[in-house]
């Protein structure tokens, strides 16, 4: 029931944010195509190199289709939807929670909905229009394909929320949140398969590209559904967003205010 | 004659000078680059380790893996190194900054280009020693002669020439567009794959290859860095006169744009 009355806020804020972007259609048109354009640009790439080399530790061309569709998909709906998280260091910084802070349901959940980005819908989109027109999956793989866009969603989301928290316990966070999350997106466009060992841990926890470009890629296999790693997937999601809220919680307790006046916009 | 060009000489390096310094007054930046140099490096060295393993051959388009792991140390150096020239002139030109900036003593594109070259290159040397630590870390030296740096030095700051040129000629276009960051987008994105910086161009499909060179693109990083592995002074003159044949047309295009541009200005107030 509670699940329910989120998920009511987070269409309600949808809608409102979709309207606010499509006041200026012109540019929202262009981000949108840009974010498409630049995603293009490193398909192209990988196109490039597997026509070259056509397998690469027993990835091939449709596995790095299958990457780029669902990294982009994942992330493009996280950022639809929660694009306030990646301000979270900078708001915590200039002590201008507040605003977030005197609402009803959990402080997260209004700050995260409250922004949208366009480009993210482009990044959304991309994914879809790749999968469905060069992967071509059947109707079990596109199933999986939209939960599993859901999980790295959920990832995206809870750690936004870790990187964005560091604001809490270290001045002048927004560096390193930005660095951290630089390395998160990096690592989850590149084949999982080229990382062992210590790093393979690290894309598990610290930087956890692992439950983007690893283990989904791999539960979407081509020749059969991989329902046990669908399932790993959403565990390790849940995780990383209860982390998430956690740090965050944990954090918000020695959160100093600006004092300032504000409004929201 | 000779003193006004002594006179815009000294202006032009006092105006790198100044990017130059201003780009070293922040060194949280630098380190954040440093970072982000780290971790693509490391993936590039994964991703080639295991192409060359696989594909059993010691050279792949003329180049052992430690000259492409710093090939691509170099090219990625060259691509963080770039500032957001093109987006500051659109700003200028949509603002009306432009106005102000044309009271100055040397030409506005002159200016542009000079200050772009300044920061640039600064960038570009920290850069360069971030990832050529991080090379030799990761897979040890190469085989270097002074001939190959000398070579590399000079077409490199030739590319930097030429991308500057390139990006003014967007940032001018402001005149015409409402934006020009989705032309800034395209361009960059191509110097990215036609311009050989995640791989190289002999690694291209036939095609592809035979297009990009009639291009301006494999100019702007691919041949100046591809005589850093394989230094020949006749393959320099080559590029060098490409990137002179380059130059001229993207300078005849920014003469022609700014001057369209300044006949298009009218400046209020007082």
């Amino acid at each position: 029931m509670k699940l329910f009355s989120y998920l009511k806020l987070a269409l309600a804020y949808f809608k409102l944010n979709v309207g606010i972007h499509s006041q200026y259609k012109a540019a929202f048109a262009w981000q949108f195509l840009a974010m498409v354009l630049n995603n293009c640009t490193w398909l192209a790439f990988w196109l490039i190199f597997f026509e070259r080399f056509p397998i690469i530790k027993g990835w091939g061309r449709q596995d790095i289709l299958t990457l780029w569709s669902l990294t982009s998909a994942g992330f493009g709906l996280s950022t639809a939807c929660f694009y306030n998280l990646h301000n979270l260091a900078l708001l915590i910084a200039r002590g201008e929670l507040d605003v977030w802070l005197t609402y009803p349901r959990n402080a997260v959940a209004h700050l995260a909905l409250a922004k949208m980005s366009p480009t993210a819908l482009g990044d959304l989109c991309f994914g879809y229009i790749v999968y469905l027109a060069l992967v071509r999956p059947d109707a079990a793989h596109l199933l999986a394909f939209i939960v599993l866009t859901i999980n790295i969603a959920l990832v995206f989301i809870g750690f936004n929320l870790m990187r964005g928290s560091l604001g809490f316990y270290f001045a002048q966070a927004e560096a390193i949140s930005e660095q951290w999350f630089f390395a998160m997106i990096t690592f989850s466009t590149y084949p999982s398969c080229l990382f062992e060992g210590l790093v393979k841990l690290i894309l598990f926890t610290l930087i956890p590209a692992g439950l983007v470009s690893g283990l989904p890629v791999e539960a979407l296999g081509m020749k059969e559904l991989r329902a046990d790693l669908i399932g790993l997937s959403f565990l390790g999601a849940l995780a990383i967003l209860a982390a998430g809220i956690g740090i965050f919680n944990f954090g918000l307790r020695s959160y100093q205010s600006g004092n300032l006046i504000e409004m929201r916009n | 004659m000779d003193s006004n060009l002594g006179c815009l000489r000294r202006q032009t390096l006092a105006v790198a000078w100044v990017a130059a310094r201003a780009n070293l007054a922040y060194p949280l930046e630098v380190l954040g680059r440093a970072g982000f140099l780290a971790v693509i490096l490391y993936i590039f060295l994964r991703l080639w380790q295991t192409t060359y393993e696989q594909s059993g051959s010691d050279k792949l388009a003329g180049l052992s893996l430690p000259d492409m792991i710093w090939y691509l140390s170099i090219t990625e150096a060259m691509w963080m190194s770039a500032p957001r020239l093109s987006q500051q002139i659109d700003q200028d030109v949509r603002s009306g900054n432009l106005s102000v900036l044309l009271l100055r003593p040397m030409a506005y594109p002159l200016y542009c280009l000079m200050s772009n070259l300044g920061e640039r290159s600064t960038r570009f040397l920290f850069n360069l020693l971030i990832s050529f630590s991080l090379a030799l870390l990761l897979v040890g030296p190469v085989k270097l002669c002074a001939e190959g740096a000398i070579m590399t030095g000079t077409a490199i700051l030739a590319a930097f020439i030429l991308d500057g040129l390139a990006h003014i000629l967007i940032g001018l276009t402001a005149i015409y567009f409402q934006d020009t960051s989705g032309l800034t987008l395209i361009y960059t994105r191509l110097t990215m794959i036609l311009g050989g910086m995640l791989i190289p161009i002999e690694l291209f499909p036939d095609w592809l290859r035979s297009l990009v060179k009639f291009l301006p693109f494999p100019y702007m990083m691919y041949e100046p860095v591809k005589l850093f592995a394989r230094p020949d002074w006749q393959e320099y003159l080559k590029v060098l006169g490409g990137q002179s044949l380059s130059a001229i047309v993207l300078t005849t295009l920014v003469a022609l744009v700014y001057r369209h541009a300044l006949s298009k200005i009218s400046t209020n107030g007082g």
